[in-house]
């Protein structure tokens, strides 16, 4: 904290900086901050459509941590996100690695890649179901290899969460793969010519120089891939419908919310679970920045 | 005063009496309150529409009404996407439109919410007589005794036979549990369905407990007092019973996204659905069929699915409102409303189109299909626990076990 | 952090021209450095390289291409699984366009993408810059609080937004919010991501030329509006193609707010496609090729640029 003098022209400088975020801090304070204070607040209270029912106090929290439902809830979604993010980094950062050799087509792989995450979430999720049905294009595809299955994947149980895992992570790699292209065209070549001259061949010098020189794209990526896959509503939510089925294996904590609240109009329970999922999302960010972040540059 | 005179002014009085009577019975169906011509103003009116055929039939039959009631301008939206909630912010924010569709089985969640209008002081006030209505439909939509909604068109269960693959299976339609098992049985071993199953079964009780009522359960719909009866465990093992020998399967195990769906590729010879999948069959002229009742078990039994017109609480305009709602259940509004086959009449003085006299004539035995205000919780654990049994994971026993547990903690 | 080599500092106009090209930053061995006799493993090995991309982006290119197919063919052929059409037919686009009014979706959509892109673009990169290099108090704490928006999930937002929008906001403003476009607008004006990213991205550029304005005697707003936001292109082009991407595919708010079908935008129209009973394959598919287009040429035309202002903003550290 710099001392601050208290000069005519500081205080200016104030004036400027607040008038300059007033717009932005008040789109945010009224439909960001003053909604998650709310939930709070209601999430006290057995809240109906019309209003407060009665006063809970901590109760809906109480009920909330003997629901085996709400921690089959957190169990997908922590399932799911490691998953997700796990698929979609590493897909994305080996897309990176491949488009950024000197090729032709570049450009064209590039934007191949990319397709996926510029489609609409309902689009994608229309096409996965026809192409992941019983006789859709997957099970004719693996048949060729004499894998001959009949499996309805989104909706088999045990399949039903790995589905959506490769659907998320196919469609959101395109993203990750151009964080981590940028990153990598910073690096200049200078670095690569050095590392040539040592003699090092192509692999180590990705371990041993590349990938530590992404780290401050790794931070960013992780923090950005987490919080998403913490997140992800729309697509369990066009597959499987807010029950999360079959046998619950796609309901995610979102879901379970959104299904609280909409179908049983429990309004202070489901905000009761999406200030949980707040304080989780909160916590992994502190948990990420932690361990891996950087010091700012200001 | 002569026997004559006598006779004869009691013949008067009791034509008179008949007059009066009928009279009496024509302005009782499903009129609006006798000064509704004088009433002017705006009303809004919401709802869904599941295809565009549906939505602009909809706007015939406002035009119709407003021409009808030329001072009265209904100002209609069909919102898109989750009607649930955006029905919900609606309300929320005390801003409901003043005539709206209500779902049968999220009825229960809303009305003890507060946010529906009564209708009974209505009826009682312009004597309104909702005799027309099929009264098991319209006692979906009671509560606390008064009513809430009447029902604007509904869906029982039929079963939707291929009639090419039963003639190549040389066998006849079912009518029983039995013969149901033996014509399965025929198609199987004939081959009839190359590819495919005899019998399109969803894991879905919202059929299950169809053999439920035919097995002669009196109740509720998973209650946690009555789930573990001998005669819901008797249905639901039959119905399990269908899938483990091999008679049927579910849709999504043979590539089809619902029992309809399978039904419209041909991959299933009989599927139990509504009058809903009558005008996607139109798209598939090669699948040639009939629309039989629903087997008869111990006796007869079917769910309803229906839909309410209700007015809201918060409506300013509850007048208007009223005479709207009233044209659209009523006699001439219905009558529109049911012409394309788009939907089958709730009403008994209005006939459905011919194709689907079947469903009409479950009105008498059928269930609303609808619970308490957390009847989601229920059904959703229920219908988890049934795929797991479908899937070999559990058994039936435990399955309803489960389920009563679940209906317990849903208070119900 | 100790083996991190040291990065020389690279001005960022340099960056621009450097990030934007499309020249030799290779990984590992750069083509350049010829080592003698290992000329026909190279070939080969170039050869493996090119064949395993192609599979990957067909891979990643079939789904989309058995979709555009699936829009050309009539309804019939898709009861069941094919993959060519047998008939070819534009009839699943001429009835997406006349009997389910995708045209006006298409033009809502654009409508408000464009409104909140604009909106964006300038509320960020000014909020950015006074986050970035103006001095005033709270201003740490105020940003933390703006990256914290990203955490709160859009369903737990539902209720309380809507209440505003509808009862609270209205009495103070006059206006209707919804269902209308104004709304929507509102609540989307300026998002946590495009604040961090023109932040960011305004944190690389050197002071020299800011204090050289002043000097000038140029006002706080003149230094930005005519110093700064000009050299921050590549983040403008980076939040423009985000925004403008995010909005024309979002689903949840304009489900809540637009809830007359003549404010619909495209996802919405899409989403509407599930909810029939028989899913009319070709139309779906029809619009979601509609919905596509725009994105890709907005992102063809943008692309360059969007590497660059994301790598300067965010990752490059």
């Amino acid at each position: 904290m710099r001392s601050w003098a208290w000069g005519s022209e500081r205080i200016r400088e104030a004036l400027v900086g607040y008038a300059f975020i007033l717009v932005p801090m008040g789109v945010f304070l009224l439909f960001f901050i003053f909604p998650i204070g709310y939930a709070v607040y209601i999430s006290r209270y057995n809240w109906g459509i019309l209003g407060k029912i009665d006063f809970v106090g901590w109760g809906n929290y109480r009920t909330l941590f003997h629901d085996p439902i709400f921690w089959r809830a957190v169990k997908n979604t922590a399932m799911f996100s490691v998953a997700v993010v796990i698929l979609e980094v590493t897909l994305g950062l080996a897309l990176a690695v491949i488009v950024n050799q000197t090729l032709r087509f570049r450009t064209f792989y590039r934007a191949g890649f990319y397709f996926p995450s510029i489609a609409s979430s309902a689009a994608i999720t229309a096409i996965a179901i026809y192409i992941l049905s019983a006789d859709g294009l997957l099970n004719s595809f693996l048949g060729l290899f004499g894998y001959d299955t009949n499996r309805p994947w989104f909706y088999d149980s045990g399949t039903a969460l790995w589905s959506l895992v490769g659907l998320n992570g196919w469609a959101t790699s395109g993203t990750i793969m151009l964080f981590y292209l940028a990153a990598l065209q910073a690096i200049p070549v200078e670095v690569y010519e050095a590392a040539a001259i040592d003699g090092a061949r192509t692999w180590r010098t990705f371990w041993k120089v590349t990938f530590p020189l992404l780290r401050p794209a790794h931070f960013f990526v992780l923090v950005v891939a987490v919080i998403g896959a913490l997140q992800m509503f729309d697509q369990a939510f066009l597959v499987a419908g807010p029950e999360g089925g079959p046998n619950y294996s796609t309901l995610t904590v979102v879901l379970y919310l959104y299904n609280k609240a909409i179908a049983n109009a429990e309004f202070g329970y489901a905000a009761a679970v999406g200030v949980m999922l707040f304080v989780g999302i909160f916590a992994i960010t502190v948990i990420q920045r932690l361990l891996f972040g950087r010091p700012e540059v200001a | 005063m002569s026997r004559r005179t006598i006779v004869a002014s009691l013949a008067v009085l009791g034509l008179a009496l008949a007059i009066a009577a009928l009279a009496g019975l024509g302005t009782g169906t499903g009129t609006a309150a006798p000064h509704a011509k004088q009433l002017s103003g705006t009303v809004s009116l919401s709802g869904w529409q599941s295809s565009p055929v549906e939505d602009n039939l909809l706007r015939q039959v406002i035009k119709a009404f407003q021409k009808k009631y030329p001072k009265i301008k209904v100002s209609y939206t069909a919102l898109g996407g989750d009607y649930d909630a955006t029905m919900l912010a609606k309300f929320a924010a005390r801003k409901p439109p003043d005539v709206f569709y209500v779902n049968g089985h999220v009825f229960p969640v809303w009305v003890p919410q507060g946010v529906l209008a009564s209708l009974s002081p209505y009826i009682k006030k312009y004597h309104f007589s909702t005799k027309p209505f099929f009264p098991r439909l319209l006692s979906g939509f009671k509560y606390k005794g008064q009513t809430y909604g009447f029902p604007k068109d509904w869906g029982p269960l039929a079963m939707f036979v291929n009639t090419d693959m039963l003639k190549k299976a040389g066998a006849k339609t079912p009518t029983t549990w039995a013969t149901l098992r033996s014509t399965a049985q025929k198609l199987k071993s004939s081959n009839a369905v190359p590819g495919g199953t005899p019998i399109c079964l969803s894991d879905d009780w919202a059929r299950v407990f169809a053999f439920v009522y035919q097995n002669g359960y009196k109740g509720g719909i998973l209650r946690s007092n009555s789930i573990m009866s001998s005669k819901v465990k008797a249905a639901a093992n039959y119905y399990v019973g269908l899938w483990k020998s091999g008679l049927a399967k579910r849709p999504q195990d043979i590539g089809a996204s619902w029992n309809g769906d399978g039904f419209m590729k041909g991959k299933c010879a009989i599927a139990f659905e509504g009058p809903w999948l009558v005008p996607p069959l139109k798209d598939v002229p090669s699948i040639h069929y009939k629309i039989a009742a629903l087997p008869k078990g111990k006796t007869r039994g079917n769910l309803a699915f229906t839909v309410s017109y209700s007015i809201a609480k918060d409506s300013k305009h509850k007048a208007l409102a009223w005479t709207l709602l009233t044209y659209l259940t009523g006699r001439a509004g219905m009558k529109k409303w049911t012409s394309l086959g788009l939907s089958l009449p709730s009403r008994k003085d209005v006939k459905p189109v011919s194709r689907l006299s079947t469903f009409t004539k479950a009105a008498g035995y059928s269930h609303v299909w609808q619970g308490g205000p957390k009847f989601n919780d229920v059904i959703t654990a229920a219908n988890n626990e049934l795929s797991a049994v479908a899937e070999g994971k559990e058994s039936v026993n435990s399955m309803l076990s489960k389920i009563r547990s679940a209906a317990k903690s849903a208070g119900q | 952090m100790a083996d991190r080599p040291e990065l020389p500092s690279v001005p960022p106009l340099v960056a621009v021209e450097e990030l934007a090209s499309t020249g030799d930053v290779a990984l590992g061995v750069p083509e350049r450095a010829h080592i003698p006799g290992r000329g026909r493993v190279e070939r080969v090995r170039t050869v493996l390289v090119y064949l395993v991309l192609t599979l990957i982006a067909f891979l990643f290119a079939v789904p989309f291409l058995w979709s555009v197919l699936t829009s050309l063919k009539p309804i019939s052929e898709t009861i069941s699984f094919t993959f060519l059409p047998k008939t070819w037919t534009v009839s699943a686009y001429h009835s997406v366009f006349t009997e389910f009014s995708f045209g006006r979706y298409t033009l809502n959509s654009f409508i408000v993408a464009a409104a909140v892109t604009v909106s964006n673009v300038f509320l960020a990169s000014l909020g950015g810059y006074a986050f970035a290099r103006l001095r005033f108090p709270g201003r740490e704490p105020l940003f933390f609080l703006v990256l914290g928006t990203l955490m709160i999930p859009d369903e737990l937002r539902l209720v309380p937004v809507y209440q505003l929008l509808v009862n609270v906001l209205p009495k103070y403003l006059h206006v209707t919010l919804v269902p209308s476009r104004l709304g929507f607008i509102l609540i989307n004006l300026v998002s946590a991501t495009s604040l961090f990213l023109m932040r960011q991205y305004f944190l690389t550029i050197p002071r020299d030329l800011e204090e050289a304005a002043k000097l000038d005697g140029a006002s706080y707003f003149k230094t930005f509006w005519r110093v700064m936001l000009p050299l921050a292109g590549p983040a403008v082009a980076a939040v423009t193609i985000l925004t403008f991407q995010g909005t024309w595919n979002g689903l949840f708010w304009p489900l809540i707010i637009f809830q007359d079908s003549s404010l619909w935008t495209l996802p919405i129209g899409i989403a509407e496609f599930h909810q029939v009973y028989t899913t009319l394959w070709p139309q779906l598919m029809a619009a979601s090729v509609v919905a596509l287009l725009p994105i890709v040429a907005l992102y063809v035309f943008f692309q360059r640029y969007f590497v660059a202002g994301v790598a300067a903003a965010g990752v490059k550290g």
